[in-house]
């Protein structure tokens, strides 16, 4: 079980994150294309994205992304600084797809004082097929701070 | 080669190392929460100053994808400017792909400040690469592009680099 608050000290290779469970709906998609000022016709106009031959109007990559980016902050805790992401889109997903993202510890690092966890990052639909990879590295609080690591 | 792809890739290659500075404006809470609400992530680090303050920010801030999912800044081209496939075609941004298809790759960022209520931001793009590879399904360009993102002091807030593929 995870620590309320998860500490570099409680971190360690082949740890995994938490699975985080994602639902896209085409109301979503929606809402995320207009908040983005993505006009792709693509992520809403599913009669568009047949003639582009998908089966239906596609998640976009940066809600892929985000999922991603989510995974990680939650598992770290506000008091974890997320550092670096990067993550490629495998296969397309769509509407009604069930997207799970998980995460495994590959390497922690003590930089001067400093401790840094790096994760690879997976999101699979419900058939196991791999929509995105990625990558995450995050600083950690340390058991000897004495305040929360401000970087703000 | 395609010949459609391999004019569009030598165009793509004349812009390579040029880079353009664009205002991305003033960063609006009610902007980055609904960001965030819409990519269902309720993390209280984006709504709540207090929750914020007390993990050692000065404040509430934005999703870190937000910034770098955001296609456009300004008020936007007018519909008949759009493409067949909805995507702006004279945009600072846009990439002059005509008659392709254009799809997100896949993004490489670093997080070097928050980006909280009424920072002030710039962006430098530029596009960086351009390389034609046959896929499974076929001829295509994988572009990659930089957007560095800074407030208004030039400090820099994030760095991107993103990739499209374009078929």
């Amino acid at each position: 079980m995870q620590p309320a608050r998860l500490l570099f000290e409680d971190v360690s290779v082949g740890g995994v994150l938490p699975p985080l469970i994602k639902r896209p709906t085409t109301a979503q998609l929606f809402r995320f294309s207009a908040v983005t000022w993505n006009a792709h016709r693509i992520h809403y106009d599913k009669p568009y994205a047949l003639l582009e031959g998908y089966p239906d109007v596609l998640v976009q990559s940066h809600l892929h992304g985000s999922f991603l980016a989510q995974a990680v902050m939650d598992w770290a805790g506000p008091d974890a600084r997320l550092m670096n992401l990067r993550w490629q889109n495998r296969a397309i997903a769509t509407p009604g797809d069930v997207l799970t993202c998980t995460g495994v510890v590959v390497k922690v690092e003590l930089r001067e004082g400093l401790g840094f966890v790096e994760c690879q990052l997976e999101e699979r639909n419900q058939q196991n097929t791999l929509c995105a990879a990625g990558w995450a590295r995050v600083r950690m609080p340390r058991r000897d701070d004495k305040a929360t690591q401000g970087a703000a | 080669m395609n010949v459609s792809l391999s004019i569009i890739c030598e165009r793509i290659k004349r812009e390579l190392g040029k880079s353009r500075r664009l205002p991305v404006g003033t960063i609006r809470r009610r902007e980055f929460e609904r960001f965030a609400i819409a990519a269902d992530d309720h993390n209280r680090l984006f709504f709540d100053d207090a929750f914020a303050r007390s993990h050692g920010y000065k404040s509430a801030f934005a999703p870190p994808l937000y910034l770098s999912s955001v296609m456009g800044w300004e008020a936007g081209p007018p519909q008949e400017s759009l493409r067949a496939d909805g995507t702006p075609s004279n945009d600072a941004t846009a990439l002059a792909i005509e008659g392709l298809r254009l799809m997100g790759g896949g993004q490489e960022l670093e997080f070097h400040r928050p980006v909280a209520d009424e920072t002030d931001v710039v962006m430098e793009f530029s596009v960086t690469n351009v390389e034609f590879k046959q896929g499974r399904s076929g001829e295509l360009l994988v572009i990659e592009v930089q957007k560095k993102y800074l407030d208004g002091e030039g400090r820099p807030l994030v760095t991107c680099r993103e990739n499209f593929i374009a078929r």
